[in-house]
């Protein structure tokens, strides 16, 4: 919902600066129109030019200049001069209208000032005592004739003022939250339904009101996606299942086998020849035994059908307890094992999943072991380096060429190979050690060991609580 | 070892693969255990259960008429013995179901008969230690019953301790036990561990069972991970 909320807000602060915006320019458009109209004609500014170009000769003859006369033409109005102690018209402009009185009452002046004379605004301008009147044509000017104002509403101006916008902003307040709340009760479903779809739910919009079309495609997209998370379920599922079928059916046979082939190994009253035959069963079993184990886990870990139980561990007393393991299974010595560790580390904990781990480290010495049928001595070490938690099993067995080293770091492994191509690596037991340390969030370095044998370390985060 | 006691008890083997019971059971018989009967389903390892009541069972999971986690509950109805699960599912959720209901151990197939007779001899010896003579150790005698060391007559006692450390060295003998694991057994859970502690009580410990505790035969330091209790046969 948080993007809705943040959609509303975007709007709302759009739609006030646009108010304002709007505002201040019809102010500055209706300035520029009002201050062009003032310009070009103002009736009274005209009746005192007229005044002022209209001159009494000494024998008491009144004459209008040129530019007077001009001015009158332009305007297409008409001027009177009325005494100021008779009312008598003294002078008039050569198009004075028939219908204009010659003679005028103070009670016709005060009409005549404040309004028409015969339906013809007029304007004013003194002239000595007298007065000027001039008629602009009819319908060139409407006047005022009751403009009076109370004092109060002036002094209280400023408050209207405000009270109007105020009143104003919240009316548009209203609308917008008419309009957009029908807006929002289509878009918030959709918008939910969008959020949750990376989460793998299963979203239903309503198909109607305004974005029906866009409910109808989301409803059909999270159907589409479903179905597809489906369908590769269940083909992986299928597959991690017959591959634990197949495994759990082996385990029977193969204990049985790797059962008497011991007893025969052990057996004193066979000739040598044949205990060691026994013996090669027993390890090949063995080999069978790590294989069906690792295919499991390993299809396990890849399609993430493996649950990953972190916990917090010492990772000295696992390695300690998984070296302790093979050297009680080894009673021949056939792989001495040296502890390698600084005897002043005693803890370094770490989060992990300690069946796994335990899991990838013994995975580790089993392949020293099997690549070394002869006997090897497998030193075991654990360090920390900066944040790091390091686990290392090296061997002075044969190791590897440089080219076999290459291909075991960079060709991918055929369980997790999609194409056919390439060179592609057998064994699992790396790929589980890689696989188990990348759900660690831990790297693996693969390297010779300096006794020339063959060295792989797990670095994984050292916990930080 | 002077473990034979062990080799007295009654062991039942249930499982539905008659192949495999014929060689477990080859396998206990060679290794010394003389009593020893087979069952391939529940109904029939029950009714051994009531009559024969064996000192221990080994069970499988999968059985034609039930799952030995059933099997284990009926069982425990009417018996505390302990229970060794053999079974070809290696899910961790079975373990720890087949554990949390109370069996002792848990294999996975396919397994080694040394490991099979390892570790049924660490769970009797354990479930069956009041039954255990004394053990002869180098130059000395454990008692657990009493919690002492006779050496040359003279009886040691043992503090409680130096009681639980022997005790699961003892339980493992031939094999190493780590450091951890003696820790835990003498101190319960703690990741941190008490070594330096641990140091102190094998120190006491050989001062009273070793006849050179400078130079230890029977209780042994493997250096940086354990120690391994050497019991004379």
């Amino acid at each position: 919902m948080k993007s809705t909320l943040k959609l509303f807000r975007r709007f709302f602060l759009v739609l006030i600066i646009s108010i304002i915006l709007l505002f201040i320019l019809n102010i500055i458009l209706f300035i520029a129109i009002t201050y062009n109209q003032i310009g070009n004609a103002s009736p009274w500014k005209n009746a005192e030019i007229i005044a002022k170009n209209l001159t009494q000769t000494n024998d008491g003859i009144f004459k209008l200049s040129n530019e007077g006369k001009k001015i009158l033409n332009q305007s297409e109005a008409w001027a009177i001069l009325i005494d100021n102690d008779s009312g008598k018209v003294k002078w008039n402009s050569d198009n004075l209208p028939k219908e204009i009185p010659m003679q005028y009452s103070l009670a016709d002046l005060s009409w005549a000032i404040r309004g028409y004379i015969e339906d013809y605004p007029t304007t004013t301008s003194e002239y000595g005592d007298d007065l000027l009147i001039l008629g602009n044509p009819k319908t060139s000017f409407w006047k005022a004739m009751w403009n009076t104002f109370d004092y109060n509403m002036i002094a209280n101006f400023p408050k209207t003022v405000l009270l109007f916008i105020i009143f104003n902003l919240i009316i548009i307040f209203i609308i917008y939250m008419v309009s957009i709340s029908g807006v929002l009760r289509s878009v918030k479903p959709i918008v939910t339904g969008i959020e949750a779809l990376p989460d793998g739910q299963n979203i239903y919009v309503k198909e109607k009101g305004l974005l029906s079309s866009l409910a109808v495609s989301l409803n059909r997209t999270s159907e589409k996606l479903r179905s597809q998370e489906y369908k590769l379920k269940k083909r992986e599922t299928a597959r991690a299942n017959w591959i634990a079928g197949v495994s759990h059916d082996i385990r029977t046979p193969l204990s049985i086998v790797m059962g008497y082939a011991s007893q025969m190994e052990e057996n004193k009253s066979l000739p040598q020849e044949e205990r060691k035959k026994a013996g090669v069963i027993r390890l090949q079993s063995i080999r069978i035994k790590n294989l069906i184990n690792d295919l499991n886990l390993s299809s396990k870990l890849e399609y993430n059908s493996q649950p990953i139980n972190k916990t917090l561990i010492n990772a000295v007393s696992l390695m300690r307890g998984i070296v302790v393991d093979f050297l009680n299974m080894d009673p021949e010595n056939l792989y001495p094992i040296i502890w390698d560790t600084d005897e002043c580390l005693t803890s370094c904990m770490i989060k992990a999943d300690a069946n796994l781990l335990k899991r990838a480290i013994s995975n580790l010495i089993i392949n020293a072991q099997v690549h070394n049928p002869e006997g090897c001595i497998i030193t075991a070490k654990i360090s920390e380096e900066k944040d790091m938690c390091c686990f290392t099993i090296s061997d002075n067995g044969q190791g590897v060429t440089e080219e076999q080293l290459d291909s075991i770091r960079n060709s991918p492994h055929y369980m997790v190979c999609d194409s056919n191509a390439g060179e592609q690596r057998h064994g699992l037991g790396l790929l589980i050690v890689k696989q188990i340390t990348i759900a660690h969030g831990g790297t693996v370095e693969i390297n010779h060991s300096p006794e020339g044998g063959f060295m792989v370390s797990i670095l994984l985060p050292l916990d930080q609580g | 070892m002077n473990l034979d006691y062990i080799k007295d008890k009654k062991i039942l083997l249930v499982d539905d693969e008659p192949e495999l019971l014929d060689m477990v059971a080859n396998i206990l018989k060679e290794e010394g255990y003389q009593k020893l009967k087979t069952a391939n389903t529940v109904n029939e390892a029950l009714s051994i259960c009531k009559e024969w009541k064996p000192d221990f069972a080994v069970l499988d999971v999968m059985l034609p008429d039930g799952d030995g986690f059933s099997l284990l509950k009926q069982i425990r109805a009417f018996s505390d013995i302990p229970v060794l699960f053999l079974t070809a599912r290696g899910e961790d959720e079975d373990k720890f179901q087949g554990l949390g209901m109370g069996a002792d151990d848990y294999i996975v197939k396919p397994f080694l008969p040394k490991e099979l007779i390892l570790r049924i001899g660490i769970i009797l010896r354990r479930c069956y230690k009041n039954d255990q003579p004394l053990i002869r150790l180098a130059s000395c005698e454990l008692d657990f019953d009493k919690a002492e060391v006779i050496k040359n007559e003279e009886h040691i006692p043992l503090t409680a301790k130096e009681y639980e450390i022997l005790q699961a060295l003892y339980r493992n003998a031939g094999k190493i036990v780590t450091i951890d694991m003696l820790c835990q057994a003498a101190w319960g859970d703690n990741p941190y561990g008490y070594e330096n502690s641990l140091m102190a009580h094998i120190r006491r410990i050989r001062e009273k069972i070793e006849e050179n505790p400078s130079k230890p035969v029977s209780l042994i330091t493997i250096k940086g991970l354990g120690y391994k209790l050497i019991v004379e046969g």
